[in-house]
């Protein structure tokens, strides 16, 4: 009889088991389209303001006091002057408008004395969708009096320049794959999360779950050695991990493929080959994480105790992936064999268009199996022990 | 056959079994009798390979269980004291998948199962979960999976604990069954009428050492009392005199 004979038995018992189990089921699904679609509205909003900003319908009230103004700002490239509600305040204020600007009666008349105008931004600034449009609106209202201004001092005699010392030229050095990248840092945490909540629910169902119940004593009694008990129930929770794992890509790319990207300024590329790439990080790491899982949950004597050390431990994968978000790790190859930050440099270097070479994913990928396979051999271990055996 | 000498079992302070010996010959059931906190499950525990003694050597057929508990588990089947099932398994996945671990082929699987299933009464349960199922056939089921791979030595923790009239009577017939086929097997029991009723043999334990070993009638010539259940007490030392 060949231990990997047994190996399957134990799998295949524990994949049974484990998908005829509603909790594991719903929360796969959880881990795996929610995120992805949530994420998907938020960014689908935040194109679609910054097209409202960029295609600008701006109402106007008291258009007839300053016909110049109105007209130079209907020329403007992409604004459209409409007239303004009659009450300014209560049309923002009940979101009817993002902003409104209002036209003083006596406009022209200080206009024609040189003196300061004024004109009212009615807008409420704490709408994170208002703000790309209010910037907007104050940039144009700023660009107007900045050529008036100069036509005054010109009018004048004195050269415009001496009233503008300073001059801001914004020159964009990153390219449109580089600022991809760093908008999808939260991609490679987002599939890791998956991955251990993927493989979180069988891994402690096997172990936690079979002490609670009692069933790990008469398993135990099988004559069949302890690495292949302890295997076959990772190798169940690691299916169902790299399936989570899986499935969220795929989810979340077409999510993201559908994204209006042109509006932000970004053109979207993220090829097969890349996605593949991805997946051959990720998979051993989800392996990875359903052996820290397996092992620290052995420790436990029923499900709620276990899921009481979930929260400690997600914080393993995430603490690195929210690093990973703030300080990029790419271009840092000798993170490799480094297991979970290994991962998030590669995937990072992924993702902005410069992918590791074959020597970068093996690498991580054997460090990570490794570590699991040494958890594995510890989960074994603990399962000799009588404490855990028979302690209910 | 069982053969267990001078088994010793600490727990910090509490010394819980001080030097058990006894042996369990093939075809004959051996009932192991005493008190609660005696020491019964602790020795049977050893016996199954997952508790290492502290001093005692356990021989079971030609294996030494100490020195290769897993070559003694080919040889045992055994009905721990926690029967955990897996709820979401039907009753004939169970016994499966313990045949799977005992290494036996697709086919012979599957004629062993049917024939135990049948044999313990589990037929029209058989492709149930065993989530909604009772004391009774929870039992049955795990002492099935516990026989599927047809074992020389049975041992059986509280067999008829917590069980109906017709389950006690199911599990006694098994166990008489399995005496005629000529295996050895050992049970614990608190209960008289359980003891006196299927063991060929009682070892008698009590505060962690044996305190008496024989026939139902040895026992009670043993004790001077003519009732196996007054001869239990005074040979555990709980005798006390009754006021008058």
């Amino acid at each position: 009889m060949s231990a990997f004979r047994l190996l399957g038995a134990v799998t295949r018992k524990e994949l049974l088991d484990g998908l005829r189990d509603r909790r594991s089921l719903v929360t796969l699904v959880f881990s795996t389209v929610l995120t992805p679609v949530l994420l998907g509205v938020l960014l689908s909003t935040t194109a679609g303001s910054q097209r409202g900003a960029e295609d600008l319908a701006l109402p106007v009230v008291g258009a007839e006091h300053a016909p110049a103004f109105v007209h130079w700002l209907g020329q403007q490239t992409g604004v459209r002057v409409v007239p303004g509600p009659a009450d300014a305040e209560k049309a923002v204020l009940d979101r009817v408008e993002d902003v409104v600007l209002i036209i003083e009666p006596d406009f022209m008349e200080r206009m024609s004395r040189a003196q300061t105008a004024e004109v009212k931004l009615v807008a409420e600034s704490s709408r994170d969708r208002a703000r790309p449009k209010i910037s907007r609106v104050r940039a144009l209202v700023g660009g107007y009096a900045g050529q008036l201004a100069s036509l005054r001092l010109i009018a004048r005699g004195v050269a415009p320049g001496i009233a503008s010392p300073i001059r801001i030229e914004d020159v964009e050095v990153s390219s449109s794959q580089a600022r991809l990248a760093a908008l999808l840092s939260f991609l490679p945490l987002l599939l890791v999360i998956a991955g251990l909540v993927g493989g979180m629910q069988i891994a402690i169902d096997s172990t936690a779950g079979e002490r609670e119940r009692g069933s790990l004593e008469p398993l135990l009694l099988n004559p069949v050695p302890r690495w292949v008990i302890a295997g076959g129930k990772w190798l169940a929770a690691s299916a169902l991990g790299c399936a989570s794992v899986l499935f969220s890509l795929v989810i979340t790319v077409s999510v993201l493929r559908r994204i209006p990207w042109h509006d932000m300024g970004i053109r979207f590329r993220v090829t097969d080959g890349e996605l593949f790439s991805l997946l051959l990080l990720l998979l051993p790491l989800a392996m990875l994480l359903a052996a820290v899982v397996l092992f620290a949950s052995t420790f436990a004597r029923s499900f709620k105790e276990a899921q009481g050390y979930m929260g400690m431990l997600m914080l393993v994968p995430m603490l690195p992936g929210m690093l990973a978000t703030m300080y990029p790790l790419s271009r840092r190859p000798w993170l490799a064999p480094v297991p979970i930050l290994g991962q998030y440099a590669l995937a990072s270097d992924v993702l902005g268009g410069q992918p590791p070479g074959a020597a970068g994913y093996l690498i991580s990928g054997v460090a990570a199996l490794i570590c699991a396979v040494a958890l594995v051999a510890l989960t074994a271990r603990a399962m000799t022990r009588e404490h855990i055996v028979f302690g209910r | 056959m069982i053969a267990i000498d001078g088994l010793h079992k600490r727990f910090g302070d509490v010394h819980a079994v001080r030097g058990v010996t006894f042996t369990a010959v093939d075809g004959t059931v051996t009932g192991l009798l005493g008190p609660n906190g005696a020491g019964k499950t602790t020795t049977l525990r050893m016996l199954s390979g997952l508790m290492r003694p502290d001093a005692g050597s356990i021989r079971v057929d030609d294996a030494d269980v100490v020195a290769d508990p897993v070559g003694a588990q080919r040889v045992m089947g055994q009905l721990p004291d926690s029967r955990g099932l897996y709820p979401r398994l039907t009753a004939r996945e169970h016994v499966e998948y313990f045949a799977q671990l005992h290494g036996l082929d697709r086919a012979a699987t599957r004629a062993r199962v049917s024939a135990l299933l049948a044999r313990l009464g589990l037929e029209p349960l058989a492709d149930r979960r065993v989530a909604g199922f009772s004391q009774g056939e929870r039992t049955k089921v795990a002492l099935a999976r516990a026989l599927v791979h047809a074992p020389r030595n049975v041992i059986l923790d509280e067999p008829t604990n917590g069980l109906d009239v017709m389950s006690t009577r199911a599990v006694r017939e098994v166990i008489r069954g399995l005496r005629e086929e000529g295996c050895c097997v050992v049970f614990s029991s608190h209960i008289m009428q359980e003891v006196s009723a299927l063991c060929d043999r009682i070892v008698v334990i009590a505060a962690g050492t044996v305190v008496a070993e024989g026939t139902a009638d040895e026992l009670r010539a043993k004790s001077g009392r003519d009732n196996l259940e007054d001869a239990f007490v005074s040979l555990v030392g709980l005798d006390v005199e009754m006021p008058a």
